[in-house]
């Protein structure tokens, strides 16, 4: 599988808080053959996976971070909204932990090595970031990798003045050869280390580039995602990452000679990380009644909550305003530059029309038309037919509502466009310039067989 | 004739209405020989007519080298002779190659298949039988991918003498589910649940019930089926006729769920039979590295039978769709083992 000569990556598969799968699955590659990961080329990286990435190339402390994200798992479990509450900040909770676990010169470690899947706003194509100039840039990059839109924020950040958001959304499981790529991915499906249920279903789905097979451990898995278990249950997860990649290792004669140990040898560091510290303040709060009474309390304490969270946000996003604000005002100015452009050219259109299919949407309008392109109808898109005509239905009840109560349509105008309705089936042209018909639909001769 | 045979089943009522699935055989077989437009090499393809009245739709490669033992693929669940485009101009450079949509799949006729797990292998084991006969062959190299291979290993153990070498590709059905299910992580009640009322259903039926929009959703749950035909097709040509080969009545899907207990696993698994297999066929197992189906298949066939040819072959960097997956690397393996055989 490693051949020298053309190189190989490793490629980590977006994921949220299953990420503690990839700190497992690395932990036990680098423990037990740390050249895969020393000599890859490229490591690659989506949401999660990119964090995993970073901290794994930057040299940062996998224990550490296994930590990290158990305490931001616990911190999305302690309100009763879960990762839902207002004041559930996600974002800086993984900026701060990045910036503490990351050393100083981790965008030279990392430049050129590690490559980020983002996912840019104004065309949601894919963008891969090699290159840093400084640790800032790195954990930037990070948190927009991260960044689930709705779940983590409305804004997405930015980095190098770029709208980004995450890169699961374009590509989860970014890698240029497929050949020469280990991916690593927690769901069940074809990646080179990945659990492997109990199931012998062989249906997948394929998103953004992760194939997930269609199992019942998989859906549990993707609720576990963004809604993350208990902390016991990821420790569960860490573990078998680092299992899989066991198996991975041996079935490709990758481990060392001395490997012979019983024991998988599951390093202590992580068993710890995974521990719960439960303080007397967990233990209360874990218990029937209190749960209860929180949940009884909800509609009294989440205003507050929400209004306090919201003020810190607010003081914390001061010094971003200007940058948000305008790029909020650019966007809304091109949405409604778009809904401008497309009314203009449907409206146009009724008037002038001229074209040459027969299923042309503006046709709809006429039900003789409707009627005679049932066939071709038939075998559009329904799709097509849904999006594009519920608004041209929108455009055409503007028309007609203009048409009857606008004093400013001539009469003349008005009585050409009624005679439609009783038109010849076989008219190719009406009226001069009002709703000119195009030949008939080559029915016929499609449906011959 | 085929189609004419369609619409006129079909009445004028329902010709007329918009179907709720935007499908019919004339889209198959439009979308078929898309597939196969990039093939440069001759071919014939045709219904063979079977006594019960089914017929099943075969291509037929380099018919000429008749002296070599000719190559029959069988495509695996879901599929249809399209998908092996990609194989068939290496497979039939010196061999003759036939392939052909198994009984209930693609253009074959989709005959209603008996209930019993062990009846409906048998009316797939016996049309693949009869299609031997009709086609004329003696014997013949048999290569099965996922269902296919299932079938393949099934006739090979009614038709011993009709089997020179028995390729399985990322074969189904083989292990048996195994009892400690339990032992993974709990799953919630809500999940199993779901489970339970999904499983009554046929394997694609969410594809029927989506209808005008199962298209996109084909193309949007597997856009890797583009990606692996990619260096044929840009367009969408694989995914719509992966479409149109599924939506079709179910025929032989509704036998593969009658075959199968949840989740995926073989109702009689291969590899409780496979020992009474004729020691002297030999076995090749080929399977994808990253594929989710256990790939150890092979070297449980092999212990269980110490006395023959058995032998596994992984292929790098290929999933379940291994022969789409890295064409050059499986059609050379193929060419191979074909080649070893004569």
């Amino acid at each position: 599988m490693l051949d020298r000569e053309r190189g190989w990556s490793v490629s980590f598969a977006g994921c949220g808080f299953l990420g503690v799968y990839h700190i497992g699955a690395a932990t036990c590659l680098q423990q037990h053959a740390p050249h895969i990961i020393r000599d890859a080329r490229h490591i690659y990286g989506a949401s999660a996976g990119a964090l995993a990435g970073a901290v794994l190339v930057g040299g940062g402390s996998l224990a550490e971070a296994c930590a990290d994200v158990l305490a931001l798992a616990k911190e999305a479990r302690k309100r009763n909204l879960g990762p839902l509450h207002p004041s559930f900040n996600v974002i800086k909770i993984i900026r701060d932990g990045l910036m503490k676990n990351l050393p100083e010169n981790t965008h030279q470690l990392s430049s050129g090595r590690l490559c980020i899947s983002l996912t840019r706003v104004s065309d949601g194509k894919n963008a891969l970031i090699s290159n840093f100039d400084s640790k800032e840039e790195v954990v930037q990059a990070l948190i927009c990798s991260s960044f689930v839109p709705i779940y983590c924020g409305i804004i997405p950040p930015s980095f190098r003045g770029v709208r980004y958001v995450d890169g699961g959304i374009s590509d989860n499981l970014p890698h240029y050869e497929s050949k020469n790529t280990i991916t690593v991915s927690p769901f069940a499906g074809e990646c080179d280390i990945c659990p492997k249920g109990n199931s012998a279903n062989f249906h997948e789905m394929n998103v953004t580039n992760t194939s997930i097979q269609f199992s019942l451990g998989n859906l549990y898995r993707l609720t576990q995602a963004l809604f993350p278990p208990e902390p016991k249950v990821l420790g569960e997860i860490c573990e078998q990452g680092y299992s899989d990649a066991l198996k991975f290792l041996r079935e490709n004669g990758m481990l060392p000679l001395y490997f012979f140990e019983k024991k998988n040898g599951y390093p202590l560091a992580l068993q710890e990380a995974c521990q719960e510290q439960s303080g007397f303040y967990a233990q209360v709060s874990k218990l029937f009644p209190v749960r209860v009474m929180s949940y009884l309390m909800l509609p009294y304490t989440l205003p507050v909550e929400s209004a306090y969270s919201l003020a810190l946000r607010l003081v914390n996003w001061f010094p971003d305003i200007p940058d948000d604000v305008r790029w909020m005002q650019e966007q809304l100015c091109q949405i409604a530059g778009t809904v401008y452009s497309r009314a203009k050219s449907k409206l146009f259109c009724l008037f002038s029309l001229d074209q040459p299919s027969c299923c042309s949407s503006a046709q709809f309008y006429n039900a003789n038309t409707l009627f005679k392109c049932w066939g071709c109808w038939r075998r559009r898109r329904a799709t097509d037919f849904f999006i594009f005509n519920i608004m041209d239905w929108c455009y055409l009840t503007l028309t007609c509502v203009c048409f009857m109560f606008c004093p400013c349509v001539s009469p003349a105008l008005r009585e050409r466009a009624e005679p439609l309705r009783d038109l010849p089936l076989n008219a190719t042209r009406c009226a001069p310039g009002v709703f000119i018909r195009s030949a008939p639909p080559p029915l016929a001769t499609a449906r011959a067989p | 004739r085929a189609t004419q045979k369609a619409t006129s089943k079909s009445g004028w009522l329902f010709s007329w209405l918009p179907a709720w699935c935007p499908t019919s055989l004339l889209h198959l077989k439009e979308a078929e020989d898309r597939m196969l437009k990039c093939i440069t090499s001759t071919y014939n393809k045709r219904y063979v007519y079977l006594s019960n009245g089914n017929k099943i739709w075969t291509l037929t490669f380099s018919p000429d080298l008749s002296h070599k033992t000719p190559l029959v693929l069988l495509h695996g669940f879901g599929g249809g002779i399209g998908l092996w485009a990609l194989n068939f101009e290496d497979l039939c450079e010196n061999r003759t190659v036939h392939a052909f949509d198994l009984l209930g799949f693609g253009r074959s006729s989709r005959p209603h298949f008996d209930n019993d797990a062990r009846e409906a292998e048998n009316q797939f084991v016996e049309s693949i039988e009869e299609w031997r006969k009709e086609v004329g062959l003696e014997k013949m190299i048999l290569l099965g991918h996922n269902l296919g291979g299932f079938l393949a290993a099934a006739y090979s153990l009614k038709y011993p003498s009709r089997v020179k070498h028995l390729i399985l590709v990322e074969p189904w059905g083989f292990p048996e589910r195994p009892d400690n299910a339990e032992q993974e992580r709990p799953i919630p009640m809500w999940i199993k649940a779901l489970g339970a009322i999904l499983s009554p259903f046929n394997p694609l039926a969410g594809l029927r019930i989506a209808g005008p929009f199962g298209l996109s959703l084909v193309q949007r749950l597997r856009p890797d089926f583009k990606r692996k035909y990619s260096s044929m097709f840009d367009d969408n040509t694989v995914t719509e006729y992966i479409y149109h080969c599924n939506v079709q009545t179910p025929s032989g899907e509704t036998a593969f769920k009658n075959m199968t207990i949840p989740y995926g696993w073989a109702k009689r698994p291969m590899l409780k039979r496979i020992s009474h297999l004729d020691q002297d066929i030999p076995i090749t197992v080929v399977y994808g590295a990253r594929s989710c189906i256990d790939g150890n298949s092979g070297s449980t066939i092999q212990s269980l039978r110490p006395n023959s040819y058995v032998k596994t072959i992984a292929i790098l960097g290929a999933g379940h769709y291994v022969y789409a997956d890295q064409p050059e690397d499986f059609n050379q393996r193929v060419k191979d083992i074909c080649d070893s055989v004569d």
